[in-house]
């Protein structure tokens, strides 16, 4: 029944001065999975995430992902195991076109070195091509390829962030806070798109602030409140936790009734 | 943008691109007549590989370098001293120049490639004058502030290029083997990666790749280039000193990618010729002429932040570049 464990982080810890900013927190996420990361602002979400993903060292603890420790690897090296991911504040290439942002995800996963360039490289250059366009099109941006990825909407930016992670081949997505800054219609629209990556039967951890789309599309949510894990469970369990409630409104059900 | 043009109008851009170096410019450069035109010529040409070198490394990757006529340094006086004491030949000298550029660029490139932004900057300003101070103190070496004469003219396999004429047809060779290898990098999805560098070496490195590995390819590339253009001053100027490879040349350098425009090849050379051949067209208004071209300058990158023909606001570059050092997400000049 419980598909292979492809991301597990034991005690994972990091403290910046005094501040324990991830606190001794243990997870998993299996293949096939789409997880969702909640917890109000300064839980620790971003931190963990770093952590995860090579940017941040660990103060203590570990992070296996596909059978590998991680800690301790670069983000490249990270990013190489399988791992893609987006920002919380919208990181593409302003000054390449759509083409080339997504491009380099697929440089990236595939290798175009220096000699690539030198001597042709014409093989791995119609690999990279073809990946690119194949991302490009499963967010719906094929059309404006050329286009300056500075003239591109709020919106299609974000699409296009998803696209250059997706461009790596990721056996693990996380996309962080990607409704950030969407209204109602255009988060509506992500979390259909976020369906479906998942159906396709991608592996998603999708870090949100929000709760109403982590709860409306993932199978199990795990909450973050100052650094530490308080619930790991699924939608409706979370939403029932009286801690989740606390951390969340910072008053416990009964304080409201009074 | 990669891989779209057809073959054959690439083909036909660079037999263009190699009539116009061949023949139209020196059958140009005759009509006016003397060997002046030809000098201003070389100097231009000289000064175009080292702007297209440079704009490898800052236009594309985003690396702000401040020390370039070091690297140019390094070549002139590899060939020099190759040539008047070991006699070697120019096609021994010029790829020496170009291999010991590189290699003096890749190592001081090592412990600085994971500097950041102004703190790269500083490095390599730093870099720059340690080169210039070596050229001018080691005297027992390089002759110190007397320099280094009677270097031989350019001969290739008894093919004796040893006027001006010749010079130009050498530095024309070398300038369009510099254009011809930077531009195959950055019409690449090397490029890309190079320009993703620069755009957010962070995210870069999210995706997959190894800014600090491709950041020190493209300097080592870079200077290579930038060493090549230093044996073909060498050899077509017969003497060279430390006075020649100071912060000002780097300058100068840098000025012409800015004017032209960061991250584009055609930019480059746009700049280096408009800078070279400017205030020698404009001799007839004498010393007035130097503030003309500053204020060429200043009204282009006032007018056009991305140069004539740039990708990427100079303006921009260096306000992250320089800004980054007093932004709080950054804690010290290492990464």
């Amino acid at each position: 029944m419980t598909a292979e464990t492809l991301l597990e982080v034991t005690a994972l810890s990091r403290a910046f001065g005094g501040l324990r900013a991830v606190d001794d927190v243990s997870a998993q996420i299996r293949k096939g999975e789409l997880v969702g990361l909640i917890g109000p602002n300064g839980a620790g979400k971003t931190t963990l995430f770093n952590l995860i993903s090579g940017f941040t060292p660990p103060s203590s603890g570990t992070v296996v992902f596909r059978g590998r420790t991680i800690n301790g690897l670069k983000p490249h090296q990270v990013s190489r195991l399988g791992m893609a991911r987006t920002f919380q504040n919208l990181r593409i290439f302003p000054n390449m076109t759509v083409f080339d942002n997504v491009s380099v995800g697929a440089v990236g996963a595939l290798g175009y070195g220096l000699r690539h360039g030198f001597f042709g490289g014409r093989a791995r250059a119609e690999e990279i091509s073809a990946r690119t366009w194949a991302a490009l099109e499963r967010v719906g941006l094929a059309g404006v390829a050329g286009e300056l990825a500075a003239n591109l909407s709020y919106g299609k930016r974000k699409y296009l962030e998803i696209a250059r992670a997706l461009a790596t081949d990721p056996v693990l997505l996380i996309l962080d806070e990607p409704a950030a800054g969407l209204n109602d219609t255009e988060t509506a629209e992500l979390a259909r798109f976020i369906k479906g990556l998942h159906a396709e039967g991608g592996t998603i951890l999708l870090v949100e602030h929000d709760m109403g789309l982590v709860m409306s599309i993932c199978e199990r949510v795990m909450v973050l409140a100052s650094g530490a894990k308080i619930a790991d469970a699924a939608p409706a369990a979370v939403q029932a936790d009286p801690a989740v409630l606390e951390a969340y409104l910072g008053i416990a059900d009964d304080e409201e009734v009074a | 943008m990669v891989a779209n043009a057809s073959r054959v109008s690439v083909a036909a851009r660079w037999l263009g691109l190699a009539a116009l170096l061949f023949g139209l410019i020196p059958a140009l450069l005759a009509a006016i007549g003397g060997g002046y035109p030809f000098q201003v010529a070389i100097t231009a040409l000289i000064f175009v590989t080292l702007a297209v070198s440079l704009n490898l490394v800052t236009g594309t990757a985003g690396l702000l370098s401040l020390g370039h006529a070091g690297f140019f340094g390094v070549g002139a006086y590899a060939a020099a001293l190759a040539s008047t004491k070991l006699g070697w030949p120019f096609p021994l000298t010029l790829p020496l120049a170009a291999v010991a550029a590189a290699v003096v660029g890749v190592l001081v490139a090592l412990p600085t490639m994971r500097l950041i932004s102004i703190y790269f900057a500083v490095a390599t300003l730093g870099i720059g004058e340690m080169i210039h101070v070596a050229l001018l103190n080691w005297v027992s070496f390089t002759r110190g502030p007397m320099g280094i004469r009677a270097i031989p003219p350019i001969e290739v396999l008894g093919l004796d290029l040893s006027g001006v004429v010749g010079g130009y047809y050498a530095a024309a060779a070398v300038a369009a083997a510099g254009i011809f290898a930077v531009h195959r990098l950055t019409h690449s999805y090397y490029g890309n990666a190079l320009r993703s560098l620069r755009e957010d070496d962070q995210c870069a490195a999210a995706m997959g790749l190894n800014p600090v590995r491709l950041k020190i390819e493209a300097f080592g590339v870079s200077c290579a280039i930038a060493g090549a253009a230093g044996a073909v001053y060498a050899h077509t100027a017969s003497f060279i000193s430390p006075d020649s490879f100071r912060f000002e040349e780097s300058i100068l350098i840098l000025a012409m990618i800015v004017v032209g425009g960061l991250g584009s090849l055609p930019g480059a050379v746009v700049g280096a010729v408009l800078l070279i051949v400017l205030p020698e067209a404009l001799r007839g208004i004498g010393d007035f002429r130097m503030i003309a071209v500053g204020v060429f300058m200043f009204l282009s990158i006032l007018f056009q932040p991305k140069g004539l023909l740039g990708e990427a606001s100079a303006i921009a570059l260096f306000r992250r570049q320089l800004g980054a050092a007093w932004r709080g997400d950054i804690q010290a000049g290492w990464k």
